[in-house]
Parts: C-alpha cells; structure tokens; sequence
C-alpha cells in the first residue's frame, strides 16, 4: 500500500515533468546530431524567435487554467503592438510606449471578459468575433501600411538587444532582453497562479464553475480579470515582435493563437479547464520552438516541419488522455 | 381478472455488501396500475432498474407472460416489451417529437443506404399520437416542450416500441396540478388499451388516481401487496415506516442561544410561497418535505443562488439586501448542497484547494496565499472528520463519497460560518460517515452554530433536530417538535397538507 503509493507519486512527477523531459532529450539529441545546435548564439535566437508566441502562451495559461480560450491573442498583439508604436510616432518615451502598448492589449482583455462574463458568450465565440474587430480595427487605422515612420532605432534593443544595452557589465551582454522579459513574466505568472487568489480562482472556475459559485467566489470579475491579463501579456508580445523590425505590421501575428494554445495544451493545460501550469507551457512552447530550430538544422523542409508540429501536438494530448483513463481505471 | 404479463419471483440483490433487496416477490396484470411505495432507500428503483435491466439481480426468477425469462439486459428488457419512463428525462432534445419516437428504429425509403423515410416517419408519429389522444406535434422540437409535454413522448415512446409493461418513476413528480390530471387521463386510457403500468410515487394522495394494486417495500422487503381500495392511508403509511429509530443519532445537549438566521416571507414565483422561520445559535432545524416540496428550492433562495421576487432574509440580526452566494458567505452563511459533485466540489482539484475555497482570504497576506499555513489547516481538519487519504494533495474525484462529503463540511468549516445549510447531507455516503457526519452536527452546535438541514430521511430528521418545518409544494404546512410527533405525522403532513391531516 505504502510502497505502491510512492511508485504512483513518482510516476506522477514524472508524467509532471514529462513536457521538461521532452526538452531536455530533444535537446541532447540535437547536440549530437548538429554542432550549430548546443551554441549560445544558436539558443538565444530561438529564445528572441519565439518571445512573442512564450509571453502570449503565459496570458493562454490562465485563460485555459479557466476553462475558457482565447482565439483573439494573435490580433490583440498586432492591435496593442500598433497602439503602442503610434505612441512613439507621437514622441512618447520608448518605456512608456511600450507599457502604453500593454496596456491597450490589456484593455482588449477586458472587452473580451466582459462579453464572456456579462453578455455570457461562450469564450469561443466572443474571442473569434472579437479576433475579427481587432484585427479589422488594426487594419482600418494604419490603412493597411506599416508603421515606421518616427520610432527610434534604439527600439530595436527590446528585442534584438541584450541587458548590456541597458546595464554596461561584462557577461550581460550574452543575455538577451527577451530572455529577461520571459523569466520575469514567468516567475511573476507562476507565483500568481500558485500564491494569489487569482490563480487559485482560475483552477477552481475552471474545474467547476457551479462550486466556484457557491463558494462566493465572484466568477465574473475574476474571468474579466483573467481575460485581461492574457490581453497584458499579448501587447507586450505585440511590442517585442515590432522591435524586431522596428515597425508596426498590420498582419503581424494572424496564426499566432494556434501556436499559443498548441503551447498551453502540449504543456499539460486541459481545454475542459483546471489543469495547466505555466512551467508546462514554457516547455509546452520550447519544446516547438526547439523542434523548429532542429528542422532548420537538419535540412527539413517547411511543410515537414508543420507536419512535426501537428504530429506533437496530437501524440501530447493523446498521451495526457491515456494517462487520464488509466487513473480513471485504477481510482477509487 | 385479466391475465398476468410479468411476474418477479425471490429477487435478491446486493451493493458492496449491502442487501437492498430481499427476497422480492412482484407481479403486474395486463391493464392494470401496480403502485409501488416506500421510504427512500426501501430498494424501489432497485427492483425497476433490475426490470428494466439497468441492474443485474443475484438470484431470483423473472416470469415473463408465463415463460421463465434470463434476467434482461437493457436491450433485452426492451425487446420484450418493457420500458421505463425515467426521473430524469432522456430524450435527444434537439430532435422533433417524430424524430424521438422512432430514435434507432425509424422507417427507412432505402435499406442499404439507411435513407430515412420522413414522410413515414411523420406519419407513423402522428397516427401514434392520434390514436392515443396525446396532445403533441409530432414536428416540434423536444426543447421547446414542457416538462410535462416531454413525458408524454417518453410514454409515447414506449408504445411506438409496443411495450406492454411501462415503469414510471415519480412522473408527477414535476407536474403543475392540472398537468398532472391530465397525465392521469393518459394512464387510464393506457390501462383501457391492456398496457400494465408500473406506478413509484412519494405522492400517496395521488395514487387512488389511477392505482389498482400497491405494494409496499422497507428496507428491501416486501412488506404487503393488496387491492388498492382494500387499504386505509394511514395502514400504508405505517407499513412504509415500521422500524424503530436506531442508535444512529449522537446525544446532543442543546444550547440555543441568539438568533442567527431569519427569514420573512420569502417568495419566488412558482416554487416559494411566503416562507417565514427563523433559526437560533446552537439549533437544528429540519426541513422535510418531498421530492418537489421545494426544500432545495429554498435554500438556494436563502443562499443567494437563486433570485427571489420578495422576502427579506436577516443574519446574525442585520438584513442582507440582494442577496448571493459571495454575500452569504461574508456574513457567515454555509451551503452543503444537495449534489455535491455538481455544485459542491471541484472534483480534478485536490483537498487542500477544496477546502480553502469559500475561504481563502483567511490565508492571504499582501496578495499571497500562505501555502503552509494552508495545509497545516486543511491538515487539522482532516483528522478531525476523519478523512481518509493518502495524502491532502489527493484530486478529491478520487475520494469515496464519504470522504467527499467530509471535505465539502470542512470548506464550511473552514469558512466558520455561523449559519450552515446542509442540503441532504446523508446521501450516497455509508453509514460510518454517517455517524461522523452527526457528530460533527454536534460539534457544530455545541460551537454556536446554527443548522438548516434539509432531508428526505425522515429517521435522521426525527433524530437529530431541534424543531421541524414541513414542506409541501412550495409552502411550510407546519412546524413540529421531534420529540412529540413520529414520522407517520410527518409524512401525514409532507403528504396531504395540514387541512387534510388534521
């Protein structure tokens, strides 16, 4: 009884680790099978590639923690990203413009909570209509056109620069900004999700959202509250992906949000909601970013390479669902 | 009289060890209504659902039309002719009432291909409603219907299978006053057309409606079957009673002290009718009344999960206006409910979490939930109810029922509500929880709690509680003390109202 207990607690930390596991043999394989794989050159482009789809996967955690989707992520980007260079056309200082750009995902999030909440829209349809506006909204207001004129190159450093940009120390500058960017938002979303009521609530509204209400918790405000921080994360994505070019593109970000979910889902996020972390979506994310990066070096063509994308995706959940029937089987 | 279609000889059956049914004999006649009563728990819906093969017996014989049949699978039990009219509805409520009539069996223009023929169909569905003068259209959509409505195409349904024996639990169980005359209407011509009708109800005032025979079952035996016209009520309800009360109940010395919970009035159009009690610190207070008598009903109004039209609901003496659930709980109200997986546990989440949610401001400081102190918490609590796990991060979907429960009191425990409805809180759990789950009412009281508890088992009512309300459809018909009255009473007023029992 004892022994077989702690058998199923060590296979459950290991089906827990499963997506970091995943990485980390993706990872040696590669260094074994290319040598432009294991450089840090190599490891901080995968890192500034992928920061937008990383950050935004983050926001997609809570949303999915909740039983709840968000299709909208990847024009919200484009929107809150364009927000935020027309601000530096208009001479607002680069920090500024860049929460400026945050902020207007983050009120993009509370319009899409607000329709989930109030107007009781399931959140798969009010975020495809409200994927459309957005997206529709970007297109109107720049008429199509890159944003260009007026930013300062130095906007390029959010993306492309490292932290020696912004400190001068010596080492800082192997550390690109995104990186920074990333393990701040992780630290900050994974302390949420475990040590504040936020977190808490979206597990419990999304694993039962009847008991969520009889236990007084105000269901609406916090879904408002979750939808609004996944829109936070995805303006400042939409920041980072500008700064690569140093211009707003209109069509930035159209797919983004199945690559975003994709991230959620292969970490080990259930769409029936309740179950999801933001360690498992960072592994979720790094393991395509990885597999991505692997098809660049071994010669693998574009199509394949989506067809390795999807193949994870299916054999992830697959896995998670056989790992559910067997507990289901063997449980009380 | 007419002839006999089915006859259930010696059937036994047990659940994890439990006997719920006992040597159980039973028997339908073409034509006629069969009433079958008993407590909750006397093995009713055991003995139907090893009719309708939902349940397989473990010994016994069931004679169909004279022939020694093998005990029926569901599909089986179909083919032969019976068909269960259920609590819970089970019709595709998408589809038309054609659609639902033929499900799995519709006529077909085209063999090979399955080509649906909907013109037949039509008109198969509508000479059926026709010539059994129900009043459907065969071409509306099921969601659209009544509940009453829905029935009917459930009966409908058993006669498009030409079933000869049709089982109905509880069916006016749902019904207005007037639908359920007419539902009446429809089993007396059912009965006119050589259909046996098997008839379970609460609702002994409504049988002399439509019953021929009645049996009585207690705790999984027969008790009696006789002609209908041959029994007094008051000699079927004493034969549903019969046992003692059992040693089951903690003695308990009752402090009442202040009122904690008061309630004036209250209305909600169609199911409360100006309700009114109030409930003291160091109290019991039960609520009985039954299936449909709206117990839950008010204590979802109470609660602040449903609206209510009027009524004015005061805690620990201050009025709380507009009320809900996160409103209750702030001024130390608890809701167990009735249906704890639904509505009362997050099942994938674990123990910790269930415990602390209704409550979890407790535990925060600057924004951070103190996770030590959290399980050092839900750690006490569960050595006090006794919750058996290997561990408190244990996803409560993998708890027994019991154990369930037990986590579901501790959320309220943890919340230190001062007022705790328990909703059914006995249900589906076994008996050693049982006694648990009583102390732990002891324990509650003796702190200065008060409690609601609202049940449809008349021992633990009578066991356990300061005072008594009875319900019956929507209204409290009474109130009575514990210790001067028996559950023939209670059951007297549950059923008939207070005019008539008196």
């Amino acid at each position: 009884m004892k022994s077989s207990s702690k058998i199923q607690t060590l296979k459950a930390s290991v089906e827990h680790f499963l997506p970091f596991i995943s990485v980390l043999v993706l990872m040696v394989a590669l260094s074994l099978s290319t040598p432009h794989f294991l450089t840090w050159l190599n490891i901080s482009n995968i890192i500034r590639q992928h920061a937008q789809i990383i950050i935004m996967a983050v926001g997609m955690t809570f949303v999915i923690v909740s039983a709840g989707i968000d299709l909208s992520v990847g024009s919200m980007m484009a929107l809150a990203g364009i927000c935020g260079t027309f601000l530096m056309t208009a001479g607002v200082p680069i920090p500024l413009a860049v929460l400026g750009g945050c902020f207007a995902g983050l009120v993009c999030g509370l319009l899409n909570g607000l329709l989930i909440s109030r107007l009781k829209i399931p959140p798969f349809i009010a975020t495809l209509g409200t994927m459309q506006v957005f997206r529709g909204l970007v297109l109107e207001i720049t008429k199509g056109l890159p944003v260009d004129e007026g930013i300062p190159r130095s906007f390029g450093i959010l993306r492309n620069g490292n932290l020696s940009d912004l400190i001068p120390i010596p080492f800082f500058d192997l550390i690109p900004i995104p990186l920074v960017l990333i393990l701040l938002i992780c630290v900050l979303a994974s302390l949420t999700l475990r040590y504040t009521r936020l977190g808490r609530y979206s597990y419990a509204i999304g694993s039962n959202v009847e008991a969520a209400h009889h236990s007084g918790i105000r269901v609406g405000t916090y879904i408002v509250l979750i939808y609004a921080v996944c829109g936070f994360l995805a303006g400042l994505a939409g920041m980072i992906e500008f700064s690569s070019l140093v211009s707003g593109q209109p069509t930035a970000g159209v797919g983004y949000e199945l690559k975003v979910i994709a991230a959620v889902v292969i970490g080990g996020g259930s769409l029936m909601g309740g179950e999801g972390s933001v360690s498992g979506t960072i592994a979720g994310a790094l393991l395509m970013a990885i597999l991505l990066n692997a098809c660049v070096h071994l010669h693998i063509s574009d199509y394949i390479q989506q067809i390795v994308i999807g193949a994870l995706i299916v054999l992830a959940v697959a896995f998670d669902q056989l790992r559910k029937r067997k507990m289901a089987g063997g449980g009380v | 009289m007419s002839q006999q279609v089915l006859q259930m000889v010696k059937i036994n059956k047990s659940f994890a060890g439990v006997r719920v049914l006992r040597d159980v004999d039973f028997d339908l006649q073409a034509g006629e209504a069969h009433a079958v009563v008993g407590e909750n728990g006397a093995g009713k819906s055991t003995l139907m659902k090893i009719l309708a093969g939902i349940h397989r017996a473990d010994s016994g014989q069931i004679v169909w039309k004279g022939m020694p049949v093998e005990m029926p699978t569901p599909a089986s039990s179909l083919r032969l002719g019976i068909s269960m009219v259920h609590q819970e509805l089970t019709l595709a409520q998408h589809l038309t009432v054609a659609e639902n009539l033929y499900l799995g069996r519709e006529p077909l223009r085209q063999k090979q291909l399955g080509i649906i023929s909907r013109r037949s169909l039509f008109r198969q569905a509508e000479q059926l409603v026709h010539e059994n003068h129900f009043d459907l259209d065969p071409s509306a959509i099921v969601l659209r219907l009544s509940i009453a409505q829905r029935q009917l195409v459930e009966i409908a349904r058993a006669l498009a299978a030409e079933s000869e024996v049709i089982i109905m639990d509880e069916p006016t169980s749902s019904l207005s006053a007037r639908e359920a005359e007419e539902f009446f209407q429809v089993v007396r011509r059912l009965k006119a057309k050589g259909v046996g009708v098997i008839y379970i109800s609460h609702r002994l005032e409504e049988l002399h409606e439509v019953a021929d025979r009645i049996t009585v079952l207690r705790d999984g035996q027969r008790i009696i079957t006789t002609p209908f016209h041959s029994i007094e009520m008051s000699e079927i309800i004493r034969h549903m009673v019969g046992r003692k009360l059992s040693a089951m109940f903690p003695k308990r010395e009752a402090k009442i002290g202040e009122e904690v919970l008061r309630v004036e009035n209250l209305s909600r159009a169609g199911v409360l009718h100006g309700i009114s009690f109030s409930l003291r610190a160091g109290e019991i207070l039960s609520v009985a009344g039954l299936v449909g008598a709206g117990r839950t009903e008010l204590a979802r109004a109470v609660f602040g999960v449903d609206r209510i039209d009027s009524g004015r609901i005061f805690l620990l003496g201050k009025e709380i206006r507009l009320i809900s659930p996160s409103k209750a709980i702030a001024a130390g109200m608890g809701y167990l409910t009735e249906d704890r997986k639904v509505t009362g546990l997050a099942l994938n989440l674990n123990i910790l979490t269930n415990v602390t949610l209704s409550n979890l401001k407790k535990l925060v400081s600057f924004g951070k939930i103190n996770l030590r102190e959290e399980r050092k918490v839900a750690g006490q609590y569960a050595t006090r109810l006794r919750i058996t796990t290997p561990s408190l991060r244990q996803k409560v979907l993998r708890l027994s029922g019991g154990n369930q429960q037990k986590v579901a009191i501790a959320k309220w425990l943890f919340a230190q509500s001062k007022v705790i409805i328990f909703d059914e809180p006995t249900r589906g759990i076994d008996v050693a929880a049982k006694r648990d789950v009583f102390e732990l009412f002891v324990e509650l009281t003796r702190m200065g709690a008060g409690i609601l508890m609202l049940s449809s088992e008349l021992p633990e009512i009578l066991g356990m509680s300061d005072r008594v309300l009875v319900m019956r459809r929507g209204k409290i018909v009474g109130e009575l003390d514990p210790r001067h009255t028996n559950q023939e009473e209670v059951l007297r007023l549950a059923t008939l109202g207070a005019e008539r029992a008196a």
